[in-house]
């Protein structure tokens, strides 16, 4: 008999939501990415997300899990319009434990003829010990092969200033507690501003998650925050209902229109994360 | 609303006759057959009761541990622990963690479905 975490690492029995990130400038909106998001086996405990990964940390089976989910997502990304961008998430502790991930994701990208450049990693990471220099290595190569790196939840628990610096980031996933109710709420809205400020002076530029209605969305243009992912936008779903609403092309039947693609400055991010490597580890 | 009670045993068809017997005298039942599984659903849904076995797969006193985790979370939620062992210093141990009753293994549906509704009632 299976046990359970043994049914959780066959990819055929995860499911792959996609929910889109939008791009919102001067009143115009369009897809600008997809976050996958991993939902456990039908009829078990685990079909919600959260309660998937809390079970997952608690067994201590990041790294096992993490590949299992980018098995999951290769194979549904392969059904993709080829421009789409694909965030995907992973933690920091698998990414800083030498587990092999890396060349794991590589492996799997390349094997379903997908291309590296259409990723974007988001770090998440729930438990305070990290190797920093191995996780710094991990994160060298994943740019280098032109993977971006999102740290996620900016702002809650370990997404703190220190991965900020460790990780140096592309972008910055401001979690939803901030910014649900940003327009009734000046001190949010200060911590919002803050973080796009920080963002800008560490190249970085912010996703805002959890907006919950168009006073929200309106006070984050204000402050310049252009990049927005809420369920007022569109919800998780599988990728055929995104399709059916013509949120994502079918690439079968729709000739797809390459989205903009958002340069990025040309910054050193090798000499940023040498530095951090000379930390050692999380304590 | 419908009771919530979490049933934690790692015999799997064990689990499924509980399911079932709780389910039809109108409780609504999560199964886990770890302590893990039961220590992540007890951290996202508030049960009223738990009935743990005390032996959890390779752990011979997992469900102590299952007590003490329910006791972390919520002072409100009665245990009743199911144990074939029937060392008194065991259940001295179960009690002083929090458990509220005990019941030896193996246990007959009916009896146990008594000293369910006897520790429900009780909290009401």
């Amino acid at each position: 008999m299976k046990s359970i975490l043994e049914t959780i690492l066959d990819p055929m029995a995860l499911s792959v939501c996609f929910q889109p990130i939008f791009e919102i400038r001067g009143g115009t909106k369009h897809i600008d990415s997809l976050e996958a998001l991993v939902r456990g086996p039908r009829g078990t405990n685990f079909t919600r997300a959260d309660i998937l990964f809390d079970y997952v940390r608690r067994k201590k089976a990041e790294a096992a899990v993490d590949r299992t989910c980018v098995a999951a997502i290769c194979n549904a990304a392969s059904r993709l319009p080829v421009e789409t961008r694909v965030n995907v998430n992973v933690h920091a502790a698998t990414l800083g434990h030498g587990s092999g991930f890396v060349e794991f994701f590589k492996r799997h990208v390349k094997e379903r003829s997908l291309s590296l450049d259409r990723f974007t990693l988001e770090i998440v990471e729930h438990a305070p010990t990290c190797n920093v220099p191995q996780l710094t290595d991990s994160i060298i190569e994943l740019r280098d092969s032109g993977v971006r790196i999102a740290l996620d939840d900016v702002g809650l628990g370990q997404s703190n200033y220190r991965m900020m610096l460790d990780c140096h980031p592309q972008y910055f996933k401001l979690d939803a507690y901030f910014v649900r109710g940003l327009a009734g709420d000046s001190k949010r809205m200060a911590v919002v501003r803050s973080l796009v400020a920080l963002a800008g002076m560490l190249d970085s530029v912010v996703v805002a998650e959890g907006a919950s209605s168009e006073d929200d969305l309106l006070r984050l243009a204000e402050v310049g925050v252009t990049l927005v992912q809420a369920n007022i936008l569109c919800p998780a779903m599988p990728l055929e209902e995104l399709q059916r609403l013509g949120h994502v092309p079918d690439p079968k039947v729709v000739a797809y229109a390459a989205p903009r693609q958002r340069p990025f400055r040309a910054v050193d991010h090798r000499e940023h994360l040498r530095m951090a490597a000379g930390q050692s580890f999380y304590t | 609303m419908a009771e919530k009670i979490l049933i934690i045993d790692d015999d799997e068809q064990l689990l499924g006759a509980y399911r079932e017997y709780f389910s039809e005298s109108g409780y609504e039942v999560d199964c886990a057959q770890e302590l893990e599984e039961a220590q992540t659903l007890l951290a996202h849904f508030p049960y009223s009761l738990v009935i743990t076995d005390l032996r959890l797969s390779k752990l011979a006193f997992g469900g102590l541990e299952v007590i003490k985790h329910v006791r972390e979370q919520s002072l409100d939620t009665r245990v009743i622990v199911l144990t074939a062992y029937g060392w008194p210093e065991l259940k001295s141990e179960a009690s002083a963690a929090g458990a509220d009753s005990f019941l030896k293994k193996p246990a007959r549906l009916r009896d146990l479905g008594l000293a369910v509704d006897k520790v429900i009632g009780a909290k009401a």
